[in-house]
Formats: C-alpha cells, sequence, structure tokens
C-alpha cells in the first residue's frame, strides 16, 4: 500500500518535471506549427494590412483538386480523318481548356496523355503546385538511391587502411562543407548555356550538342541537374554516416568469414549489409526528410522557373503575398513528410522485431 | 552532486549574460553618437559603386550621418521578396529602398509620404508620368532616381563589314541581319557568335521584353487602363511565336535563362550583333576593357506590324520606409540621391537616364551620352506596364505573363494558347 502511494507521488513528481519540458516543446513547436494551420484557412496577405478572412477548405481545394478526362479527336471535314495540329505536327484533340470546369476555380492542364488509344488529360488547379509535388518526389527518390549507391562504395573504400587515407578523408568532405548557396551558383555556371559552362564544352567535344545546350531551362534535364549538385554535395555525408557503422563491425567476423572461404561478395551481403542495416536506415532516415524539404538549390538555381515544394510555398507567401495560401501548401508539404516519417518508423520497427 | 553544481554554473553564466547584454543596451544608448542610415540598392552594373559614391558624398558634408548602402539581388522578383519580409516584420533596419517603377502601388502603406517633408517643390522637375506612377492616394511614396526605356543596340563596325548602312528599323530586318552576321562571323571563326541577345529568362525582365514585342506589333497592353484584359488577340499572339523562333536560330537556346546582365556579358564579350537591354549597359560597353568600346551603337527598338517600335518603361525610385528610427534624416538623404547634382552624375558616369527634364538639355550630359538627346521621345513615350490597374495583385499578373511567355519561348505551347491562358488567368486573379 505505501509502495504504492511512493509510486503515485513519484509519478506526480515526473509530470511536475516534465512540465518546462513540454511548455518548451509547445512553445517552439506547436504554437508555429498550430499558427501555420490557423493560417492555412484565411485569406491572410502577407506584409499588408489588408482584412483577413476565414475561407475554410478554399486554399486546399485550390492546392489540390485533380481532374483526369477525356479528350475526343477533331476529324478534318473534307478528309474525314484525324486533323493535324499545326503547333505539334501530331494528330489534333479537344482544346483542354475548353472542356475543363473553371467554377470555383480554373482547372489548367498539368499534362496529355494516351491509354488504350484515347487521349486524356490530367489536369489540376494549381498545376505548378502538383508538379512542385512530383518533381520533388522524384528529386527525392533519385538522389537519395545515388547518394547510398555512391556513398556506400565511398565508405568500404574508405575504411581501408591505405597510405593517404586521413588526407583523402577530409578531401571527401570539401563538398559537404561549401555551404548549398556557393556551391549551386558553381553549378549554376558550369550548367551555363553557352561554351561559358563546362558541359556544353564537355557535350560537344562528346558530339552530343552543338556547345550551346541550356541545362537549366531544358524541362528535360532541369531536374537531372539538381539531381546532379544535390549528389555532389550530399554523397560525403552518406558515406561519412555509412563509415561509421562500418567501423562497429569487428574485423573477426570478416576473418573468420574469410578463413572459411566466403567471397568478397558473399562478405558484403551476408556480414557488411545485415549490420550495416541499422545506420544506413538512419541515414536513409536523415537524407529523405532532408531531400523532401529541399529549398535553396531550386530557389537559388530556378527562382520562377520551377519550383520544389518548399520553394513554392515560398514564392506564394513572399513574392505572391498570399499568406494563407502558401500556410495551406506548407500544411500538404507537412502531411507528405509524416507519411514518409510513419513509413519509415514501420521499416524500422519491422528490422527490430527481427 | 555534480548535477547540481553543473546547473548552478549554467544559471551563473545565464545570468551573466543576461547583465552584460543589459550593459551594452545601456552603453549603446549613453553614446547618442552618428545616426546610421541603411540604403537597400541594387547591385546591376554600376549600380553599387554609384550608389556607394553618393553615400560618401553625402557623409563628407554631413559628418553626423553615416550611410550604409546593402546590396540587394539581381532579379527584381528577389529583390520584392526581401523588402516584403522587411515590410511585414516593421523593420527599421532598411531606412531607404530603392523600388521598382512597378512596385508604388502594391507597397505604399509601408512607405512614408515625401509631400508631407517639402518634396513636392522638387517634383514638378521630374517627368510628370513617373510622379504621377508614384503619387498614391495623393500621397508621393517616391522620389524617381532613374528612367529606363529598352533600347535596341547593335554593333555599328559589324554593321559596315557585312555591308548594312542602316539599323534595323522593323523586326523582319533585325532577323535578316542578325541571320547574315551571324553566319558569317562564325564562319570566319567565332563559333559562340549569336545575332541577337535579349531577356527571357522567366522573371520580371521577360514581362519587359514580351511587352515591348507585343506592343510593337499592335497586341495591346496587356490589361487596358480602364480594365479590360485584351491580350488574348492574334497579333500578340504572333508577337510571341515570331519571339519563340528566334531562339535556337539568331538567339542562343540558352537565352530562356537571361537575365540582362547575361545579354550585357555576351555582348560586351564582343559575341552577339543585336542587344535588347536598358541604357545602363551604354556607359559599360564603352568602359576601356570592354571588347566592343566604340564600335556599337544604340537606336529604338524596331518595329512590328503597328508600325511603330516600343519600349517598357522602367527605372526605380527611393522611397522612406515608414519604419525608420530617422524618418527625417533619412528623407534629406533621399532627396540628396535624387537631386539634379546627383542624377547628373550618375547619368554622365554610369548613363543612367535622369527623371528630370532638364538634364536632357545639359550639355556635360549629352557629351557623355549622347542618345539621351536622340532617344528623348523614346524615353517620355515608353510603354508602362499594367501595375496600376491590376494592383496589388500586379506581381502574380506578371508572373501568369512571363511564365506564359517562358513556355512559348520553350516550345511548350504555342502563342495562340498562350494569350488564351494569360486572359483566362489574368481574369481570374484581378475579377
Amino acid at each position: 500500500m505505501s509502495q504504492h502511494r511512493l509510486e503515485r507521488s513519484e509519478q506526480k513528481l515526473a509530470m511536475l518535471l516534465l512540465i518546462p519540458s513540454f511548455l518548451v516543446i509547445f512553445l517552439i513547436a506547436f504554437y508555429p506549427l498550430g499558427s501555420v494551420f490557423v493560417t492555412s484557412f484565411t485569406n491572410r496577405t502577407f506584409a499588408s494590412s489588408v482584412e483577413t478572412e476565414t475561407v475554410g477548405f478554399d486554399n486546399y481545394r485550390k492546392l489540390l483538386s485533380l481532374k483526369i478526362m477525356k479528350l475526343e479527336p477533331i476529324f478534318d471535314p473534307d478528309t474525314g480523318l484525324q486533323a493535324i495540329d499545326d503547333f505539334s505536327g501530331e494528330p489534333a484533340y479537344q482544346d483542354p481548356i475548353d472542356l475543363l470546369p473553371r467554377d470555383p476555380f480554373r482547372y489548367k492542364p498539368l499534362r496529355e496523355f494516351d491509354l488504350f488509344g484515347t487521349r486524356y488529360v490530367y489536369a489540376a488547379t494549381d498545376p505548378k503546385f502538383i508538379q512542385s509535388i512530383e518533381d520533388t518526389l522524384f528529386f527525392t527518390l533519385t538522389s537519395v538511391i545515388l547518394e547510398t549507391i555512391f556513398g556506400m562504395m565511398i565508405a568500404l573504400i574508405m575504411i581501408k587502411n591505405f597510405p593517404g587515407r586521413g588526407g583523402l578523408r577530409v578531401a571527401m568532405l570539401v563538398p559537404w562543407a561549401i555551404p548549398t548557396a556557393v556551391s549551386s551558383r558553381m553549378w549554376e555556371w558550369m550548367f551555363a548555356s553557352t561554351r561559358v559552362g563546362v558541359f556544353n564544352v564537355i557535350a560537344q567535344w562528346m558530339g552530343y550538342t552543338d556547345g550551346q545546350f541550356p541545362f537549366l531551362t531544358d524541362a528535360s534535364t532541369q531536374i537531372w541537374a539538381m539531381i546532379a549538385i544535390d549528389v555532389w554535395k550530399t554523397t560525403p555525408f552518406m558515406a561519412l554516416l555509412l563509415m561509421a557503422g562500418l567501423q562497429t563491425i569487428p574485423m573477426e567476423v570478416y576473418e573468420a568469414a574469410y578463413i572459411d572461404g566466403c567471397g568478397a561478395i558473399r562478405r558484403f551481403t551476408k556480414i557488411t549489409m545485415p549490420l550495416v542495416k541499422h545506420t544506413l536506415l538512419v541515414a536513409l532516415v536523415f537524407r529523405t526528410l532532408d531531400a523532401l524539404r529541399v529549398f535553396d538549390l531550386f530557389q537559388i538555381v530556378f527562382a520562377q522557373k520551377r519550383y520544389s515544394m518548399a520553394s513554392f510555398s515560398y514564392y506564394q507567401l513572399i513574392d505572391n503575398k498570399m499568406m494563407g495560401y502558401s500556410s495551406a501548401a506548407s500544411v500538404v508539404i507537412f502531411f507528405i513528410i509524416l507519411f514518409f516519417i510513419l513509413l519509415y518508423t514501420k521499416i524500422s520497427g519491422g528490422i527490430q522485431n527481427d | 552532486m555534480r548535477t547540481t553544481k553543473v546547473l548552478a554554473l549554467c544559471l551563473v553564466l545565464l545570468l551573466a549574460g543576461t547583465f552584460s547584454i543589459t550593459a551594452g543596451g545601456q552603453q549603446e544608448a549613453e553614446e547618442a553618437g552618428p545616426i546610421t542610415l541603411t540604403v537597400a540598392a541594387g547591385a546591376v552594373g554600376q549600380e553599387l559603386v554609384l550608389a556607394k559614391e553618393a553615400a560618401t558624398a553625402y557623409m563628407s558634408m554631413n559628418p553626423d550621418v553615416e550611410v550604409i548602402v546593402l546590396e540587394t539581388p539581381d532579379l527584381t522578383t528577389d529583390r520584392l521578396g526581401l523588402y516584403l519580409q522587411y515590410f511585414e516584420a516593421q523593420s527599421g533596419v532598411v531606412d531607404i529602398y530603392q523600388i521598382d517603377v512597378i512596385w508604388p502601388g502594391d507597397i505604399a502603406e509601408h512607405l512614408v509620404d515625401l509631400n508631407q517633408y517639402g518634396a513636392a517643390s522638387v517634383a514638378a522637375d521630374h517627368f510628370p508620368a513617373i510622379i504621377e506612377n508614384n503619387t498614391v492616394d495623393g500621397k508621393l511614396v517616391a522620389m524617381p532616381w532613374f528612367t529606363d526605356a529598352g533600347l535596341l543596340y547593335y554593333r555599328a563596325d559589324l554593321m559596315e563589314k557585312y555591308g548594312f548602312s542602316e539599323p534595323p528599323a522593323t523586326w523582319d530586318d533585325l532577323e535578316m541581319i542578325a541571320e547574315k552576321v551571324q553566319a558569317g562571323e562564325r564562319a570566319a571563326g567565332n563559333q559562340d557568335f549569336w545575332g541577337f541577345v535579349w531577356q527571357g529568362n522567366s522573371y520580371e525582365g521577360l514581362t519587359c521584353d514580351a511587352l515591348e514585342w507585343v506592343v510593337s506589333m499592335g497586341g495591346g497592353n496587356i490589361v487596358e487602363p480602364d480594365g479590360e484584359i485584351t491580350i488574348n488577340n492574334p497579333k500578340a499572339a504572333k508577337a510571341l511565336d515570331m519571339a519563340a523562333g528566334w531562339v535556337g536560330t539568331i538567339s542562343p537556346e540558352g537565352v530562356t535563362g537571361f537575365g540582362e546582365e547575361d545579354a550585357r556579358n555576351m555582348f560586351q564579350a564582343g559575341n552577339a550583333m543585336f542587344m535588347r537591354n536598358w541604357p545602363y549597359a551604354y556607359s559599360l560597353g564603352n568602359a576601356p576593357d570592354s571588347a566592343i568600346s566604340g564600335k556599337f551603337d544604340v537606336v529604338p527598338l524596331p518595329a512590328g506590324d503597328s508600325g511603330r517600335g516600343a519600349a517598357a518603361l522602367g527605372g526605380w525610385q527611393l522611397a522612406a520606409s515608414k519604419y525608420s528610427e530617422n524618418v527625417e534624416e533619412a528623407v534629406d538623404l533621399l532627396m540628396y540621391m535624387t537631386s539634379y547634382e546627383e542624377q547628373k552624375r550618375r547619368a554622365i558616369v554610369g548613363s543612367y537616364n535622369p527623371t528630370i527634364k532638364g538634364l536632357y538639355s545639359d550639355a556635360e550630359v549629352l557629351e557623355a551620352t549622347p542618345f539621351f538627346g536622340s532617344l528623348y521621345d523614346v524615353f517620355v513615350n515608353a510603354a508602362a506596364r499594367p501595375s496600376t490597374v491590376t494592383a496589388p495583385n500586379y506581381a502574380e499578373a506578371s508572373k501568369i505573363f512571363f511564365s506564359n511567355a517562358h513556355d512559348v519561348l520553350t516550345g511548350k505551347q504555342s502563342g495562340a494558347v498562350a494569350v488564351r491562358n494569360m486572359a483566362l488567368d489574368i481574369e481570374d486573379l484581378i475579377k
């Protein structure tokens, strides 16, 4: 009985002692987050004395409404065959601008695609935002995979003993140590659309272009340029984390495997991978969340040409002054990132249960 | 026990820190030393140097004032973003802002009414159109600093070399000359030579360039002063298609990523026949280190189907922040920086167009920049962007215009589709 009371009073004390931490967390995390949530339901204008009104879910509806509609082919009245579009030189279909609904928000075509011989249009009320989500997800997936592969390769080499290892380890970290603002400008220069840029010189030398290819304005290369910069910059970070993980594996395990006649590939898949798995997972979580929030790279190199999710939200807030709309975009980004956190928690939980 | 000691130590340090901060604060308040004024100025071309020189001159006249010139981003869109962050925080960090001709309507509520500080008497000396532009609800929120209009720069030496006597009067002439010179120069060994460079990046500068094409073709002013949205017409579509046709032929593919400075760098290195740019490029092009010094000249932009050429009205103003701690001193500095003498110095050293009418007949100014006299009409009749009629949504209206135009330049849509999208989007925005 007395023990019971003691337990309870200790619990009380624990709660009491936790209050300051809760207070701090509330102030620095929940309050700002909550105010973004609240603002996202208004039409608040940034840096202005314009009256703010509550608009319900309008911001979200405008951000996220998607529609897929079928386009009818256009026939040439003279020949009875499908007409040819003057601009693209391809078979003509109905103009999606006429077809798409305009109330309460106008749907704008994002892209057209064919499925089983029928043409469809994929439209959104804010195609730039949907595009920014697609771009950011593609950027995250590709860059994180590449960084993991290269990072692992570098880490495996760097843990070996060889002369000059110390110096090489320092050199390896240089790209990561350069501020993104500086390295983005540096790469922007290398990607220059004339032969000022080293990539154009190389591409011309290899016979791919005439030395005037606009890597940063051509839609097909834009995201790949971003991925190249990010992989260059962040692979060292990945390698560093993985190196720390690899160093915890005792050498004796490898020696035993070697004596038992285990080949290099089997040693990697059966010993290295399982033992470095936890470190790898932590590194992946770090990088994925970081890549999803990418802002500086896109803002510096692309400005208004193409957005990441974060630079879209920044544009809406700062340049467009639509604080409510920008907050709603931020909330959507928050949920996308939350989804990835939950996904990783689920995966890591699975590993721990092994 | 040890934890308690550590905690106690932390507490002591914290208290000591607080004390030193308070003490520092008091000290600062006691020395009522020189007033510091911060000017947020641009850094395109010689802007920064000229602003710093003006600051130094002002400080030598007013020893009790310290003037700091703050460098701001080159892209106008980025610069507005920076300013708005100061305004939202009602920050007094910056006292004087260099603001674009399109912003007064949008940010007037954060700016000081200069008429209350005796600016009205000076305002009459400036171009009335710009003073009107800077007057919001009867308040003069900014003093004109320099005006700008789009001009066509051309290489006079190459015109002669290829047997052309007159600079191009129409876009067709320009295309024809550019093609011939580009082919010739490339055959002569300069693989990086292009016919025509301009501002094609997806930003405010493209709004200016594209407005010039559209107006010269007779396609209207995007949104007319009475609020009618006129951009959806075949002439405007044709203008955009015409420019898209230059990309990859007489202009580099990369022109769709060019701002003012990219175009100038290429032209000044001797790698372009024609350039569309603002007047500031004139004195830089004639600098001793320029590859084309003395080899180029300036004319109005070519005419399109309307029979007339059009120049977009640009230019920058100086405005005092309402949140400044020394409004009176800030206005005094602002009036100095926009004064007759200072604008004259800037016109001579940097070929920045004065906004004071009298300077266009000043002998010293005309000697330094002869085209100020011959192109006076271009500056007075420049086409204004529809910033007043779309205020306070001009930034978004312009973004709709330039991003759709950019999509035409990069081949994502045709001019006809683009002008339709522009009209629909602008209607959604301002209706």
